[in-house]
């Protein structure tokens, strides 16, 4: 840093210089990491619902081709996510239940720290045959956006009011041990464009924003003529 | 009339700093953890190609952090005031195209952004604020020299009048 001009011939600008220096220094030790975070890592461990061609989205009826395929980006701590779960989540279980669409969750975590929290332990669910159950429990009990209620402990507790004994959930959720993949899938989202969530799309195209979000009615009718 | 402005000055230069300053230092604070949100309000605006506005979404909180630090420390005024200026500016163009274009985005100015429902955006009053702040670097850009800041004052007086300098 060699901007010193002192036409006063006074002090010289040492002070102002070291200050810059210490203020880019600083933002730059902060860039690093969000950079490096930001790296898709296509070594990290997927549940095996999730399919890497797909996004990383969970998917269900993954074989079925001849039926609609719908994709979901959404964010735990979202509310609107939570809206459009409770007008439209019941019948979305069923397309899957009885296998009338494939359906991909894209877990994305715009909120932050306890999205990502949240969408790991989906994942960890979903190894448990859960998620279904996981996900409709979280937005039914969704508290405000980083308030300090989704936690480690907290996931723990929730698998066991779901009915998950295994060890093998407790581990992943203390290990983390989807965060990679909670990663990827908000680098897949971003690189597919989606600028809100809730986003979904019926066969590769958005449904209307304007109404088939939050009208069950208009959503079956998006489903029915895809 | 003409000293009594010499006097204010240096006064309406710090508030300007401090406020552009403030500004963009918070503005960008509350993004710096949020970076896939930061570049989603970017993808929001439809005016980048989607790999350049994700390189931009993850850089640009930084960059305000930093620049709003050196104008509330009034380290290096001028040239952090064009910098801070020329970014107001190109978020009046960005929002404004929004507008004409009849996007439904939040500015996500202060974090947020994305999509939302046509009665909550608020272009008038993001684009006025934003004009607001660009005067305040015009300001500084002519008057760079203002009390409590770091840069030397360039005046033959030396520290002890502050900042009563000339600034041509």
């Amino acid at each position: 840093m060699s901007k010193a001009k002192n036409p006063a011939g006074g002090k010289d600008n040492f002070t102002r210089n070291l200050v810059i220096a210490v203020v880019l220094g600083v933002v730059l030790i902060m860039l690093v990491p969000t950079i490096l975070s930001k790296q898709s890592d296509s070594s990290a461990a997927i549940p095996s619902s999730v399919s890497v061609e797909d996004g990383y989205g969970m998917v269900f009826n993954k074989e079925l081709t001849d039926v609609p395929f719908i994709e979901i980006y959404e964010d735990f701590q979202c509310p609107a996510c939570a809206r459009f779960e409770s007008v439209n989540g019941a019948y979305v279980e069923e397309l899957i239940t009885t296998k009338k669409a494939k359906v991909a969750f894209h877990m994305l975590s715009f909120l932050g720290a306890e999205s990502q929290l949240a969408a790991n332990a989906a994942a960890c669910s979903a190894d448990q045959g859960k998620f279904l159950q996981l996900h409709k429990t979280l937005y039914a009990n969704q508290p405000s956006e980083n308030s300090g209620a989704w936690t480690s402990s907290y996931f723990s507790t929730l698998g066991l009011g779901l009915g998950i004994s295994s060890s093998e959930y407790d581990k992943c959720i203390a290990e983390n041990k989807y965060m990679g993949w909670v990663k990827n899938v908000s680098e897949e989202g971003a690189k597919r464009n989606i600028n809100s969530t809730p986003t979904v799309f019926i066969n590769g195209k958005e449904i209307d924003r304007q109404r088939a979000y939050g009208s069950l009615a208009d959503f079956m009718l998006a489903v029915e003529k895809a | 009339m003409k000293s009594k402005f010499l006097i204010a000055q240096p006064w309406i230069g710090l508030i300007a700093r401090l406020i552009l300053g403030g500004v963009l230092f918070v503005a960008g604070y509350l993004k710096v953890g949020t970076p896939d949100k930061s570049q989603m309000a970017v993808r929001a605006y439809e005016m980048l190609p989607i790999s350049i506005a994700n390189a931009f979404g993850l850089f640009l909180p930084f960059f305000e952090v930093a620049i709003g630090a050196l104008l509330i420390l009034g380290a290096l005024t001028r040239v952090v005031a064009i910098l801070g200026g020329i970014t107001m500016f190109a978020f009046i163009i960005a929002i404004s195209q929004a507008w004409a274009r009849g996007l439904n985005i939040d500015c996500g100015c202060f974090g947020g952004g994305g999509s939302v429902a046509p009665e909550d955006t608020r272009y008038l009053q993001e684009i006025l604020r934003d004009l607001g702040l660009v005067f305040l670097a015009l300001y500084l850009i002519r008057y760079p020299i203002t009390k409590f800041s770091i840069d030397k004052n360039p005046t033959p007086n030396g520290a002890d009048t502050g900042a009563r300098g000339d600034v041509e």
